[in-house]
């Protein structure tokens, strides 16, 4: 399976069976690890993992919400000006997001930076709002908003937990392998978000490789015995 | 903001690159760096936009802030640059339809580079003036351009390589980026007076 | 092709929408936002200036005058923090500073005792400068042994570490130079403007009004 597709490609059509909206943004066509959409945040919010939860939190808010709305107003936006529309959708929840965030925690919202208002300009957002919401009822649209936002913040995660544990010895803020550790600092700069996002990326292409051998094997061992049955 | 105006080009261009340090602009240099051609192509189209959108936005903030309605700034950023984006497409494709269908679907996906919304709001948080925040948009925009090129470049010769097939694509990509990532940080101490 | 008007009216009544939850979102956020930002600047004022009972926000003005800010919203103006303790003395004064590091803007407080002239505390509010080197400067006790008496009679320089002979240097924290060298502007830069101004309205702060 070709993994170039990537430069927020246009519409792409969901796999077969993926009638659970939820699961299959989860898993199936995860933004990150399968799609390999949303590079900007995953690379730049992930070297502590509670940096990465949060971010994780604030796009599944932003990708819900605006796919809902989207969904809403499916039938009465013109052709033309839907891409203007589900910018604007996507922009205003992105404020309230950004707000939101200020009043709950400033902190995390200093921490996180710049990166809050680019989420307006994650892909993820433009391209589930053109090629899944425009198409699905509100209530589906929602879950696969739920569920790209979910598998987004799943795949943060994995990549703040190697970065921050490796590249500062903690894991949210509690040290794991105690003071002695030399942390490889070069996880927590930018080489190392690019180098964590490639181990992540090898990782589950060897695991499909593996997956795609067992089923051809037993494939070939299931004509074998029909083979067998019928010469016999 | 005090930044001298070399200091604030050579900072955009190399020590904190837009791309390899600073992370933006992800989605079109993983994916647009498979030949140089294109790469550079899709470099200038994006300078041209951040560039023209970085000085329109600055002028917006100053008029949303003269009438305290700042929470306005990303809607209108976004505005100012789906409207740069439009303008270029009907630019490039009166001047050169040949260029225009080799950037196909890409052009208006500008819309969506991360680097292009970010420079307005840098410019914000830095507190820039006019000509600070030309000359960041200039430079910025030139280390996106720098950048895809290089992997672009890189990417090329790989493609020769015998290179496993588990690495092929994204993977090797990332690879080849955090490489230069690292040759970049070599730009650290450079032009950093006092 | 769908005719211009239906079109506009679409595009309008979204962003009219838009508009009013960005609104009402602002509105509703704003008393907690303002509130938390009170109570970060009131914890960093506290930890700068141990005993702290009570603190007064000057604004300066163009004029060199000082005027009472009443919250501490109103951030392009520039001011400082004057704290008092229980009986109403002067404990010192904390001054905001920024100043262009290795990542973006580092962000400061540091405190000014002005009977003794000398920064008694810094602390950093924001930064982004690199993880384990730069952000040291926020969490290095070497480093921070540095401003329990820096003298601010003398132009503040940042020098080589392990090289610090007056007491107006600061001992650079060494693989991170360019972070350190920035504090030592930003302190340079900030008491040149701020301590002439502390001095001339001297007798006003020391009485609180």
């Amino acid at each position: 399976m070709s993994d170039n597709a990537v430069a927020c490609h246009p519409a792409t059509p969901p796999p077969k069976g993926a009638d659970n909206p939820f699961v299959n943004g989860l898993w199936k066509q995860n933004p990150v690890f399968v799609q390999v959409l949303g590079m900007c945040p995953t690379l730049a919010v992930t070297n502590s993992v509670a940096n990465a939860v949060a971010m994780g939190l604030c796009t599944t808010f932003v990708l819900a919400s605006s796919n809902c709305l989207v969904s809403c107003v499916r039938k009465i936006v013109p052709k033309q000006v839907r891409i203007a529309t589900f910018i604007a959708i996507a922009a205003t929840m992105v404020t309230i997001v950004d707000y939101l965030m200020k009043a709950i925690s400033i902190s995390m919202s200093k921490a996180l930076g710049p990166y809050i208002p680019l989420i307006v300009a994650n892909c993820i957002v433009l391209e589930r709002a053109e090629s899944y919401a425009a198409r699905r009822p509100v209530v589906k649209a929602t879950l696969d908003g739920l569920g790209m936002g979910f598998g987004f913040t799943f795949a943060l995660t994995c990549l703040g937990s190697i970065r921050e544990v490796l590249g500062a010895g903690t894991f949210l803020g509690f040290s794991v392998f105690g003071p002695h550790f030399e942390p490889w600092v070069l996880f927590l700069l930018p080489p190392g978000g690019f180098i964590s996002m490639a181990i992540w990326l090898l990782i589950f292409a060897t695991w499909r490789e593996r997956k795609a051998k067992k089923a051809v094997a037993a494939a070939r061992a299931e004509e074998e015995k029909t083979q067998m049955a019928v010469l016999a | 903001m005090n930044d001298s105006l070399t200091h604030i080009f050579v900072d955009s261009l190399l020590i904190n690159n837009f791309v390899l340090c600073v992370f933006l602009g992800m989605c079109s240099f993983l994916g647009l760096s498979q030949k140089f051609s294109t790469a550079w192509r899709m470099g200038v189209s994006v300078m041209f936009v951040i560039i023209v959108s970085g000085v329109l936005s600055f002028g917006a903030h100053a008029l949303l802030a003269a009438f305290n309605v700042e929470y306005l700034r990303i809607i209108v950023y976004i505005i100012i640059i789906a409207s740069t984006v439009q303008l270029t497409e009907m630019f490039i494709k009166k001047t050169s339809p040949a260029l225009f269908r080799e950037l196909g679907v890409y052009l208006p996906l500008i819309t969506t580079n991360c680097a292009v919304l970010a420079v307005p709001l840098f410019q914000d948080s830095r507190r820039y003036n006019l000509l600070q925040s030309t000359v960041f948009a200039i430079a910025a925009s030139a280390g996106y351009c720098l950048a895809i090129c290089l992997l672009a470049l890189i990417r090329e010769r790989t493609d020769l390589s015998d290179i496993p097939s588990l690495a092929k694509g994204t993977a090797l990509t990332l690879i080849l980026a955090a490489i230069l990532s690292m040759s970049f940080m070599g730009f650290a101490g450079m032009g950093s007076g006092g | 092709m769908t005719p211009t008007f239906p079109m506009m009216k679409v595009l309008g009544t979204v962003s009219l929408v838009c508009g009013l939850l960005i609104v009402a979102t602002n509105i509703s956020t704003s008393a907690k936002i303002h509130q938390n930002q009170e109570i970060v600047m009131h914890e960093s004022v506290e930890h700068l200036l141990p005993g702290l009972q009570k603190q007064i926000v000057y604004g300066v003005e163009d004029s060199g005058d000082l005027k009472i800010l009443p919250t501490v919203e109103g951030e392009n103006v520039k001011r400082f923090f004057a704290g008092y303790d229980a009986s109403g003395k002067l404990l010192g004064i904390v001054v905001e500073a920024s100043e262009r590091g290795y990542g973006d803007l580092i962000s400061a407080m540091y405190a000014y005792a002005p009977d003794r002239k000398i920064i008694t505390g810094f602390q950093v509010v924001d930064m982004r400068e690199t993880p384990g080197l730069g952000s040291r400067i926020a969490s290095d006790p070497e480093f921070a042994k540095n401003f329990t008496a820096l003298d601010a009679t003398h132009p503040i320089k940042t020098v080589k570490h392990g090289t610090k002979q007056n007491p107006w240097e600061i001992d650079a924290i060494s693989g991170a130079t360019i972070s350190s060298r920035a504090v030592g502007r930003m302190l340079a830069k900030s008491v040149q403007e701020m301590v002439p101004v502390i001095e001339k309205n001297m007798d006003r702060i020391q009485r609180g009004n």
